[in-house]
């Protein structure tokens, strides 16, 4: 089977679900990332597509939801992470086969069947949503953690007092030193959704790691990290422990970025150290589409809709 | 050698392993099946909520004492580093929350979390309205903290706001803080 991966548009028209186009793995640094816009889905018998897809459990917490937005939202979130696994698995799993367990922390993870000739891929995913799109973000065999936020989120309290409240003393100093409140307000989301992404990477949800007990900040370009590489040019995305400033947790890895003109996202993924980097580039690499699972696929990486990475 | 009456496509014949059943059920973690927005729900990973006396079957219920105490359980996982639980020993324990907040608390706390969530005055919100369903993200959930704290002229530790996961949990932790504060 060839698999999907071009830039062109694929849209299918709405007849009866078909099978979804499979897709790559993941290579060893690579994140993937498939998003889906709600306000694109206008067929509501699609909605019940996706409803069949769901476990009896899910739906009944779909359903719990409070009113139509949040319960379409709840479904799509369901219905993109399910197709989204499904289109790696070759055609041999189908969304709905798919089984959900939560580590030992509470992280939602693929429960895998043994199956006799063929090793399902290991595969990790994290979701995040808005109410105005959800991101679903895929590694092969290494930790993920995906956060989104919409651009013009505001907030009702004063960034500062957040600031003071959540975050790192490294951190609010970064955020004093921006003048212009429009900017403090973007910087602020978008230190938000790193924080958040990478709290999802470790699993270990909002109390195994507070806020405040860790910095991300840039790192300027020509240091040495742990490895002993050297970076390239452009500065990059770094954690530290507050109480061990300096040791950077060169585990983790990231990226952030927008995403349809919308959004700003970030990613945080493991560092893979089975399979070291050949020569400068270590950076974490992105693959992004657009979809509406059954009607259409669109590869936007090297698009407009994916813009002002930062790694 | 197949043997006869062996299904053909032994490919994707799967193997399942033997039912364990999970020891807790139906109590609030960390992360929620149903939506990222899980990290509203940012309970503890393995902490109950208070538990009102009447109770389904659903979980074990202690008689506690007079005073307030929250309930706390916690589970020893194979010597795994500890997750920070709300204030919870290494013990299996059970504690049961007597007191319940009054119903103007609950009802505050509401306004405050419709406000946040921008949701609309007919929107059914009581005591037992979970953050999460009700569209709630970690942003907001850290706001409608903020904005209780303001209300209600307290301090919410970090801990115990994670253990809040609907406007019941606010409204009891809240009488606590201002019941502490005034004593």
């Amino acid at each position: 089977m060839l698999p999907l991966h071009s830039n062109s548009l694929a849209r299918r028209p709405f007849a009866s679900p078909l099978p979804l186009p499979p897709a790559s793995l993941p290579s060893p640094r690579e994140t993937h990332i498939w998003y889906v816009v709600p306000d694109e889905l206008k067929d509501a018998s699609l909605l019940y597509q996706y409803m069949e897809l769901l476990s009896p459990c899910e739906r009944q917490s779909v359903l719990r939801m409070n009113g139509e937005r949040l319960q379409k939202g709840a479904l799509l979130a369901r219905a993109l992470v399910r197709t989204t696994l499904a289109r790696y698995t070759d055609g041999r799993l189908s969304p709905k086969s798919f089984k959900f367990q939560k580590n030992r922390f509470g992280k939602p993870e693929v429960e895998w069947d043994k199956y006799d000739l063929w090793a399902p891929p290991p595969l990790q995913f994290n979701i995040s949503h808005t109410s105005t799109m959800i991101a679903c973000g895929v590694t092969l065999d290494l930790p993920i953690g995906i956060d989104i936020e919409e651009k013009q989120r505001k907030t009702s309290n004063n960034i500062l007092s957040l600031a003071h409240r959540y975050f790192s003393p490294v951190e609010v100093a970064y955020l004093k030193t921006l003048a212009d409140p429009e900017c403090r307000q973007s910087e602020f989301i978008r230190l938000w959704t790193l924080k958040e992404a990478y709290v999802k990477a470790l699993g270990r949800g909002f109390s195994g790691t507070p806020f405040k007990d860790f910095t991300i900040r840039l790192e300027a370009s020509n240091s040495k990290q742990v490895t002993g590489e050297l970076k390239s040019d452009a500065p990059s995305i770094v954690v530290e422990a507050v109480d061990d400033p300096g040791i950077l947790m060169n585990r983790w890895q990231f990226a952030l970025f927008e995403l349809n003109n919308s959004h700003y996202t970030a990613v945080c993924m493991e560092r893979d150290v089975k399979n070291p980097a050949d020569g400068e580039n270590n950076s974490l690499k992105l693959e992004v589409w657009r979809t509406l699972p059954f009607v259409e696929d669109e590869c936007v990486t090297e698009t407009d809709a994916v813009k002002n990475i930062i790694r | 050698m197949r043997k006869r009456g062996t299904p053909p496509n032994r490919a994707l014949r799967a193997r399942r392993p033997p039912e364990i059943s999970p020891p807790v059920r139906s109590l609030p973690l960390a992360f929620s099946l149903s939506s990222d927005r899980s990290m509203a729900s940012i309970s503890g990973t393995v902490t109950a909520t208070s538990v009102r006396p009447r109770l389904t079957s659903r979980a074990p219920v202690v008689k506690g004492f007079s005073g307030l105490k929250s309930v706390s359980f916690s589970i020893q996982r194979n010597g795994f580093p500890s997750v920070r639980l709300q204030a919870a020993p290494r013990q299996r324990r059970f504690q049961v929350s007597c007191a319940q907040a009054k119903p103007e608390t609950v009802q505050k706390v509401c306004e405050i979390v419709k406000k946040q969530l921008a949701l609309s005055d007919d929107t059914p919100v009581s005591g037992e309205s979970k953050f999460s369903t009700l569209g709630a993200d970690s942003l907001d959930t850290v706001e409608i903290v903020m904005g209780l704290e303001e209300a209600f002229g307290i301090s919410v530790e970090e801990e115990s706001a994670q253990s809040i996961t609907t406007v019941q949990d606010a409204a009891d932790l809240i009488e606590k803080l201002v019941e502490a504060k005034s004593s």
